[in-house]
């Protein structure tokens, strides 16, 4: 994180969200375009934007198409995490051929 | 008296009509027994024995049974007491004509009255209704006059139990809406990308088949998490806190939808429990409703941060799309990149005009420009200097003159002596300082010369002179 400009909003634990990385990038093309900031601090807030758009980028692909069910058990009470399975008729799309669709309209 | 008035004269207000008597009178005297109107005016007698007489009273005033009804209806159409009215009763009779419309009776221990509900109204049928059934209808008053019948023309009905059902929810919403639960600025903002999805509906049905495609067709890889639960009958409300608070407990998602599909009032009623919406209103991860259609508003919907029509548009609100978020984050990226372009740009060319400027170029030049003048000023100094300098000497000798001119020794060259009293004594200015024999220094410009007084000789004239 650049220690010249601070972002308030980041948690100091854990890196920003996806919207709070997409803000700061936002913010950081805006100051650039603005043309009013030296050579040296352009380039600085690129570095920030560059890493904000990482950060981005991960989130956007840590996903990993997870369809769980959360339950208790029965004589413990503790939650679980189990792979979910619908009933009914007819399929679900997986989430993998979900992915080449969206892969390819997007 | 009244029955004198013409039709159309309508308009007098529920007093005048509380003022008639409720029934029909039942025909008792004999004039009236005749079943001829228009009698009052004129004495029960008139009718009783002449033959032209009794056709005098009939003319003109005999209605046809057409203009009666007219008149009923006017009567009762124009009475605000019967247009919106909200009637309990028993429904009897009850059929669904051909053509749609719903016709039924409505009774109870004293008295009936036909209904119809057109089929245009069918909406308004909210709930199991049949024979013995008990309801409530909410309609208008009016006269059917082929029928010559007076109906309730019914827009809403349901039945009885529902409309407690429903007056038991308001009760509901305005305790929880006085505790401040569906306040506004209670809402929380929905994530724009949530690590992961939390469902609470049945795990079977089309509800949560809906949500997941959905979920899927906008952001393929997003990561579900459903909590199963029970969203009608008994242990609908317990089963549906239960799956709230697990998921809030899990840590595992970002915001929550709590839904479940289309349904009878009665199958929606745990979206109205108490302690669902208490559960919705008080969990800490975003919840957005969905239950139902379109037109089921629960008190789920107005606890949550956001209401859905259907769990599929619950899916569009909460999961982004995945090709939208890449567009987005692609342009930015641009951006971002031709924002350090052109300031690089912007650089250089103000580099570039530096290096092409003169002074740069040939730094000499402003060098000699200095030193030209640096000699210039010079020169001038010096003459300054000269100058002040012969001003000064001028002064100086003017002075040094004058003072010449003052000065005791050119006094002394032009002959004068000065007398001083004894060796290195005091001038002496007057003769009277002076005593014969006295020893005195005689200063002339060229030396002096010790002498002694011999005689004294003041002038008389010019007195004292110290």
């Amino acid at each position: 994180m650049s220690h010249r400009e601070t972002a308030p909003e980041v948690e100091p634990a854990r890196a920003p969200s996806f919207e709070q990385a997409l803000k700061r990038l936002e913010a950081i093309v805006a100051r650039l375009e603005s043309g009013e900031l030296s050579l040296e601090e352009a380039l600085q807030l690129f570095e920030e934007g560059v890493r904000m758009a990482r950060h981005c980028s991960a989130r956007l692909e840590e996903a990993e198409g997870r369809l769980e069910a959360l339950l208790r058990d029965e004589d413990s009470g503790a939650l679980m995490v189990r792979t979910f399975e619908p009933e009914g008729r007819g399929s679900l799309p997986e989430a993998a051929e979900g992915m080449e669709r969206g892969a390819a309209s997007g | 008296m009244a029955w004198g008035r013409e039709a159309g004269e309508g308009t007098e207000g529920v007093q005048s009509w509380a003022r008639r008597p409720a029934v029909p009178a039942a025909p008792g005297t004999g004039a009236r027994g005749a079943g001829v109107a228009g009698t009052g005016a004129m004495g029960t007698g008139a009718l009783g024995t002449s033959a032209l007489g009794a056709g005098a009273a009939l003319a003109g005033r005999v209605l046809s049974v057409a203009d009666l009804t007219r008149r009923v209806r006017a009567r009762v159409e124009s009475d605000p007491g019967l247009a919106r009215v909200l009637v309990k009763g028993e429904v009897s009779a009850f059929r669904r004509h051909t053509s749609g419309h719903l016709y039924f009776t409505l009774k109870d221990e004293v008295a009936q009255i036909r209904c119809v509900m057109f089929r245009s109204r069918a909406g308004g049928l909210r709930g199991p209704v049949g024979d013995g059934v008990s309801v409530i209808a909410f309609g208008s008053v009016g006269v059917y006059e082929a029928g010559g019948q007076y109906q309730l023309y019914v827009e809403v009905l349901f039945p009885a139990g529902l409309g407690e059902l429903y007056a038991a929810v308001e009760r509901l919403r305005r305790k929880l809406e006085a505790e401040g639960l569906f306040d506004p600025a209670r809402k929380r903002p929905l994530p724009l990308l949530p690590r992961r999805v939390g469902v609470v509906t049945s795990p079977v049905g089309a509800a949560i088949r809906d949500v997941i495609t959905v979920s899927r067709r906008r952001f393929p890889k997003i990561d579900l998490l459903v909590a199963p639960a029970q969203v009608q009958g008994e242990q609908a409300p317990r089963s549906l806190i239960r799956a709230i608070e697990d998921l809030q407990a899990s840590g595992l998602v970002d915001v929550i939808i709590v839904g479940r599909g289309g349904g009878s009032p009665e199958e929606l009623a745990a979206f109205n429990d108490e302690g669902v919406v208490r559960a919705i209103a008080a969990c800490r991860v975003p919840v957005v409703s969905a239950v139902g259609h379109e037109t089921d508003v629960t008190l789920a919907d107005l606890a949550a941060d956001r209401r859905a029509p259907t769990p599929s548009a619950a899916a569009e609100l909460v999961v982004p799309l995945y090709s939208q978020l890449q567009a987005d984050l692609r342009a930015a990226s641009h951006r971002l990149a031709q924002g350090l372009v052109r300031r690089v740009r912007l650089a250089r060319e103000r580099l570039e005009l530096l290096t092409r400027s003169p002074v740069l170029r040939r730094p000499e030049a402003l060098l000699q420009q200095r030193r030209q003048r640096v000699d210039e000023l010079s020169l001038r100094l010096a003459a300054a200097i000269r100058g002040v300098l012969r001003d000064r000497r001028a002064q100086a000798e003017g002075l040094a003159g004058r003072l010449d001119a003052l000065s005791p020794l050119a006094t002394l060259g032009r002959g004068y002596a000065a007398v001083l009293e004894g060796p290195g004594g005091a001038l002496v200015r007057s003769v009277r300082a002076l005593r014969p024999g006295q020893r005195v220094q005689v200063v002339l410009s060229d030396g002096s010369a010790s002498a002694r007084v011999e005689e004294v000789h003041p002038d008389v004239a010019q007195g004292d002179r110290a």
